[in-house]
C-alpha cells in the first residue's frame, strides 16, 4: 500500500514516489524489547497472544482454559498452558533541535533534520509502530503525542514542517522535560548539530535513565566543517548573539577545525561507551543517501 | 639630551587618543553569522597560548598609527640633538695620562680604557671639514700630534698612548689647549678624565668640554716613602711610611719595605676610613742601596701601592771653595773621595744665591760672608748675619776644649788641638737647630745648624793658626760634616722624584751624554749641555739607572701623590657646565630630528595602509 504523497500536507517536505517505495521497505529495528500499547509487529517481553509459540507453564487458577494444552494433558494428566510470544507496536520518539544555530548552513541544518524525521517516521508509520516528535531548543518546545496509523503522515509532515527555529539549545533541561512528558519509553532518535551547549552528554544520559534506546544523528552544516571565512571577521553567535572579533586566516581555521573534531571525537567516544548509536550526516549528503545508506549501515533500520 | 625647538607643538600629540578613539569606533569588520562562537573563541585562545606576540599584530594597523602619531608630533615640535663632537672646526683632545686613570673600572678595563674609546667615538665623529690636534695631560702637557683632518694619524696616536705613575696637573694642559684654539671662534676643547683633582683646574672657559670617565671606586695608597739618618747615631737610620686609606671603610694592609733585597718591617697597617698612618721606623746599618715599600690591598689602584727610593747613591758633591787661600783646606777638599771642588776668590753678594743652587756646599774660608740665602754652607772662621749665633770678639789661645755627641764628632780627637785665636759667638737662645760640635770655656768653637732652608757647619777659628789641620781629627771632621752638609732636602738620604717630573743629572767635565735606562729596560740617551742633562721620561714609577764612566748610578720615580692617589675625590663636571656656561652660549651644533621623524612618520602611514588594505581585502 503507498502512503499519499507528502507533498500535499508537508508544508514544504517532499518526498517523491520512488523514495517513499524505498522507505516503505525499511524497518526499524531496536535492540532491547519495549512494551506496546497495541498489537504490532515488534517482539515484547509479554507473552500470550501472538501466533508463534514460545513456552509451557503449570496452569494456576484463574488462567485462561482455551490455552491450556489439551494434548499434554492427555498424555501427562497434568495441566499446562502453552505460551506465546507477543508481538506488539514500538515507539519511536524523534527529539528534533530547534534551536537557532539549527538554521545554519545551507541547505540549512534545520531543513535536512527535519527531512530525516519525517522520513524516519515514514518507516514507523509504514510498519505500524507509533511516532511522536519533540522539538526543543533551551525547553522542550512544541511536540507532537505519539500516533500510529499511517493517514496520520500527513499530520506528522505538517508538524515537522511548521515547527519554529530559535533559541539557545541547552540538552540537558529539554530532554529531562521530554523524558518526564513521555509515558513509554522507546527507540528516541535525537537529530541536533550538538553544537552551542555543553551539556549533550546530560542530555543523552537523561533519554537513557528514562529507559529510551537511544539514537544520535549530528547534523552539521559543511560550512560548520570548512569554514569560507576569511579577513578580519565579527563572528555573532546564532543562538546566544554574542560577538566576537577575529581575523581569520588559515591557522586560525585549522584551530577551529582542530577543536571541531576533539568536540565530534568527544561526543562520539561518549555514545559508544553508553551505547548509543551515533551517526554524523552533512548536510552537503543528499538525505535520501543519509536514510537509504548510512542508517541502513546502522543497527535501527532494517 | 634632545631639546625642542616648539615645545608647544607637543600638544599634537592629543592627536594620539583622538586616533585611538577613532580605531575603536572604526566599523571595519564584517559581521558574519555562525552558528556558534565558542568553537571560534576556544581556536583563539590556543592560538593566543601559542603565539602570544601576534596579539599585537591583530591591532597592528593601531600601533603602526599610534607611532606615526606619535612620530609626527615630535617632528612638529623641532626636536635637537646636540652634536657636539660634529661641530664644525678645530677640536683638541685632552687625555688624561695621570695615575688615576689606571684605576679600574668595571671589568678588564680601566678608566684610561673608556677614555680611549671616548677619544675615538669624538673621532669618528669628526667632520670632513674639521681637525683635530690630540695631546695628553699627564705631570706636563705633551703634544702627540698636531691639528690633522685625516683621522688615521689621529688613531694612531691614540693607540700610542698609555697611562703613566704620574700626578696630573691638568690645567697646564687646559691652558696649553685653550691657547692653540686662540682665534678660532669654532674651537673646542674635549678633555677625557677621571676629575680626580680640585675644581681649581677648570679654566671656566665655554670651549672647554668634559668628558667624564670612571666611577667610584676603592683604594689605599702609599703617600710618602723616604729614609733619614738618625742625628744622634752615626749608623742609625730611620724609614718613613705613610700610608692612605681613601675609601670609607676600614682597611688593613699589610706593609713591607726594603732595601737592597733586605727587609727592613714587614707589619699589617690597621687604617680607619679615610685615615692616614706614618710609620718611622729605625734600622741600623748602612742606608745604601735600592729601596721598595709595598702594600698588599685588593683596590682599584695597584700603581700606588708601592713606592721606591734609591737610598744614599753616590752622587759627587759640588764643593765650592770661597778662600783667599787656604793650603790645608784646599789639599783636605780635593782629597776625600767623591767630592768636587770649585774655587774661586771672591764673589759679589747677588751670585751667592745661583751659587749656593748650583753646589753642593758652599765654603766661606775667612771670607766675610754675605745673608745666607737657602743652601748648605761650611763657614770657616767667618759669622753670616742673620744667624742664631753672632761674632762679639776674639779670644787668644783657647784651651781646655770639649766635645759635644754629635755624629759629626765621631772619632775626631780634640786632645792635641792648639789654637792661637778663635772668634768668641755668642748664640741668641738655646734652640734644637743649633748644636754645639765643640768648645772651650771662653766661646763656642764648632757648631751645626739645621735652621729653615739653611744647613751650615761653623767653624769659629783660623785653620792657618791651629795646629788642628795637621790632627788626624781635621779629615775626620770635615769628612763627616761634608757628609751632613750633603744635600738631601730635609735630611732625607734617598735620591726620589716625583713620577712625570724632569730629573737633572749632572755630567762631569769630558762627559757629553748619558745613557738613562728605565725599570722596563728602555734606555734613553740625553745629551748633556752646561753640565748637566735633563731626563723627562720619568713616567713610571721604579728604579732608573745611568752611568758615568765606569760608575753606575740610580735614582728612584714614584708615585707618591696624596692628590692623585684619591680616585674618589672627583670633581662633578656638571656643576662647571651650570655654573660656567653661558646661557645660549653654548657651541654646541644641534641637528634637527624633524626631517627623519616626518620620513619615519610616513613610512608608518605607508605601513598600516598597506596592512590596513591588505585585512580588508582579505575579509
Amino acid at each position: 500500500m503507498n502512503m499519499p504523497n507528502a507533498a500535499a500536507a508537508g508544508a514544504g517536505i517532499v518526498f517523491d514516489d520512488e523514495f517513499l517505495r524505498k522507505l516503505e521497505r525499511l524497518e526499524l529495528l531496536a535492540r532491547k524489547m519495549f512494551r506496546g500499547l497495541l498489537r504490532g509487529e515488534h517482539a515484547t517481553p509479554r507473552r500470550g497472544r501472538g501466533l508463534e509459540f514460545s513456552d509451557f507453564r503449570h496452569y494456576r487458577p484463574g488462567d485462561d482454559f482455551r490455552h491450556i494444552d489439551w494434548n499434554v494433558y492427555s498424555r501427562l494428566d497434568q495441566l499446562f498452558l502453552k505460551l506465546h510470544a507477543s508481538e506488539e507496536d514500538l515507539t519511536l520518539h524523534l527529539v528534533v533541535d530547534a534551536s537557532a544555530s539549527m538554521r545554519f548552513g545551507m541547505p540549512s541544518k534545520f531543513d535536512h533534520a527535519r527531512k530525516l524525521a519525517a522520513a524516519l517516521a515514514c518507516i514507523a508509520l509504514h510498519n505500524l509502530d507509533r511516532v511522536g516528535v519533540g522539538a526543543f531548543a533551551a525547553s522542550l518546545g512544541a511536540s507532537l503525542p505519539p500516533i500510529k496509523a499511517r493517514h496520520h503522515m500527513s499530520r506528522l509532515l505538517e508538524f515537522l514542517g511548521d515547527l519554529p527555529c530559535a533559541g539557545e539549545s541547552c540538552f540537558g533541561t529539554a530532554l529531562r522535560e521530554f523524558t518526564a512528558r513521555t509515558r513509554n519509553p522507546g527507540l528516541a532518535i535525537l537529530i541536533s548539530d550538538l553544537l552551542g551547549a555543553e551539556d549533550v552528554e546530560d542530555g543523552i544520559e537523561a533519554l537513557l535513565y528514562s529507559g529510551h534506546e537511544v539514537a544520535v544523528i549530528q547534523v552539521l552544516a559543511e560550512e560548520e566543517i570548512d569554514p569560507p571565512l576569511d579577513g578580519a571577521l565579527r563572528l555573532v553567535d546564532a543562538e546566544s548573539g554574542r560577538e566576537l572579533d577575529v581575523t581569520v586566516d588559515r591557522e586560525l581555521r585549522r584551530l577551529y577545525r582542530l577543536q571541531l573534531d576533539r568536540r565530534l571525537q568527544r561526543i562520539e567516544s561518549f555514545c559508544r561507551r553508553r551505547g548509543v548509536e551515533y551517526l554524523r550526516a552533512s548536510t552537503a549528503i543528499a538525505f535520501e543517501d543519509v536514510v537509504l545508506k548510512y542508517l541502513r549501515q546502522g543497527a535501527h533500520l532494517r | 639630551m634632545i631639546q625642542f625647538a616648539y615645545p608647544l607643538a607637543l600638544l599634537s600629540l592629543v592627536a594620539i587618543p583622538i586616533l585611538l578613539a577613532l580605531h575603536l569606533l572604526r566599523p571595519r569588520r564584517r559581521r558574519v553569522v555562525v552558528s556558534t562562537t565558542t568553537l571560534w573563541q576556544a581556536a583563539l585562545r590556543e592560538r593566543e597560548h601559542a603565539h602570544g606576540f601576534r596579539r599585537l599584530l591583530r591591532n597592528l594597523s593601531l600601533v603602526l598609527l599610534l607611532a606615526a602619531a606619535l612620530a609626527l608630533g615630535l617632528a612638529l615640535a623641532g626636536p635637537q640633538w646636540p652634536a657636539s663632537a660634529s661641530a664644525a672646526g678645530d677640536a683638541v683632545l685632552v687625555l688624561d695620562v695621570s695615575a688615576s686613570m689606571k684605576t679600574r673600572s668595571g671589568l678588564a678595563m680601566t678608566r684610561f680604557d673608556q677614555a680611549l674609546a671616548e677619544a675615538a667615538r669624538l673621532i669618528d665623529g669628526l667632520p670632513r671639514d674639521g681637525r683635530m690636534l690630540v695631546m695628553t695631560s699627564g705631570r706636563k702637557a705633551v703634544l702627540r700630534t698636531g691639528f690633522e683632518s685625516d683621522r688615521e694619524p689621529l688613531r694612531r696616536a691614540l693607540a700610542e698612548l698609555r697611562p703613566g705613575d704620574e700626578a696630573g696637573r691638568p690645567r697646564e694642559a687646559l691652558d696649553l689647549a685653550l691657547s692653540l684654539l686662540r682665534g678660532r671662534s669654532q674651537g673646542r676643547v674635549y678633555f677625557l678624565t677621571d676629575g680626580a683633582y680640585e675644581s681649581s683646574v677648570d679654566p671656566g672657559s665655554p670651549q672647554v668640554e668634559f668628558r667624564m670617565v670612571g666611577g667610584p671606586a676603592r683604594n689605599a695608597a702609599i703617600t710618602r716613602f723616604d729614609f733619614r739618618q738618625e742625628l744622634s747615631g752615626e749608623d742609625r737610620f730611620q724609614v718613613l711610611m705613610t700610608v692612605k686609606n681613601y675609601t670609607d671603610a676600614p682597611v688593613v694592609a699589610p706593609a713591607s719595605a726594603s732595601l737592597d733585597g733586605r727587609v727592613l718591617f714587614r707589619r699589617s697597617i690597621e687604617l680607619a676610613p679615610r685615615g692616614e698612618q706614618t710609620l718611622v721606623l729605625a734600622f741600623p746599618g748602612r742606608a745604601l742601596g735600592q729601596a721598595a715599600a709595598r702594600i698588599d690591598v685588593d683596590d682599584a689602584l695597584a700603581a700606588d701601592n708601592q713606592a721606591f727610593a734609591a737610598v744614599n747613591a753616590h752622587e759627587r758633591l759640588r764643593v765650592l771653595l770661597l778662600t783667599k787661600g787656604n793650603f790645608y783646606l784646599e789639599s783636605l777638599l780635593q782629597a776625600l773621595p767623591g767630592v768636587e771642588l770649585f774655587k774661586t776668590a771672591s764673589a759679589s753678594v747677588a751670585d751667592i744665591a745661583q751659587l749656593a743652587r748650583s753646589h753642593d756646599v758652599v765654603v766661606f774660608d775667612g771670607i766675610p760672608a754675605p745673608r745666607l740665602p737657602p743652601g748648605n754652607f761650611l763657614l770657616v772662621n767667618t759669622v753670616a748675619p742673620g744667624l742664631p749665633f753672632a761674632d762679639t770678639g776674639r779670644a787668644a789661645r783657647p784651651d781646655a776644649l770639649r766635645r759635644g755627641r754629635s755624629a759629626l764628632m765621631r772619632d775626631v780627637d780634640l786632645a792635641a788641638v792648639r789654637i792661637d785665636e778663635a772668634r768668641i759667638v755668642v748664640t741668641e737662645a738655646p734652640s734644637k737647630a743649633l748644636q754645639r760640635l765643640f768648645w772651650s770655656p771662653e766661646t763656642d768653637l764648632a757648631l751645626a745648624l739645621l735652621h729653615d732652608d739653611v744647613k751650615l757647619v761653623y767653624l769659629g777659628f783660623d785653620l792657618a793658626r791651629s795646629n788642628f789641620p795637621l790632627q788626624a781629627a781635621f779629615p775626620m771632621f770635615m769628612s763627616q760634616s761634608l757628609e751632613w752638609l750633603r744635600p738631601r732636602g730635609d735630611g732625607f738620604l734617598s735620591a726620589h722624584v716625583a713620577a712625570g717630573s724632569t730629573r737633572a743629572i749632572n755630567v762631569p767635565a769630558g762627559e757629553s751624554s748619558v745613557i738613562v735606562r728605565g725599570p722596563s729596560g728602555s734606555a734613553w740617551t740625553l745629551e748633556a749641555k752646561d753640565g748637566t742633562a735633563h731626563f723627562e721620561g720619568t713616567a713610571d714609577a721604579g728604579i732608573y739607572r745611568y752611568a758615568i764612566g765606569d760608575t753606575e748610578r740610580t735614582f728612584a720615580v714614584s708615585l707618591t701623590d696624596a692628590r692623585e692617589s684619591d680616585v674618589n675625590g672627583r670633581w662633578r663636571p656638571r656643576e662647571r657646565q651650570e655654573e660656567a656656561r653661558p646661557a645660549g652660549g653654548g657651541r654646541q651644533a644641534l641637528v634637527p630630528l624633524w626631517p627623519w621623524l616626518l620620513a619615519a612618520a610616513l613610512m608608518l602611514l605607508t605601513l598600516e595602509w598597506c596592512v590596513w588594505t591588505g585585512s580588508r581585502n582579505h575579509a
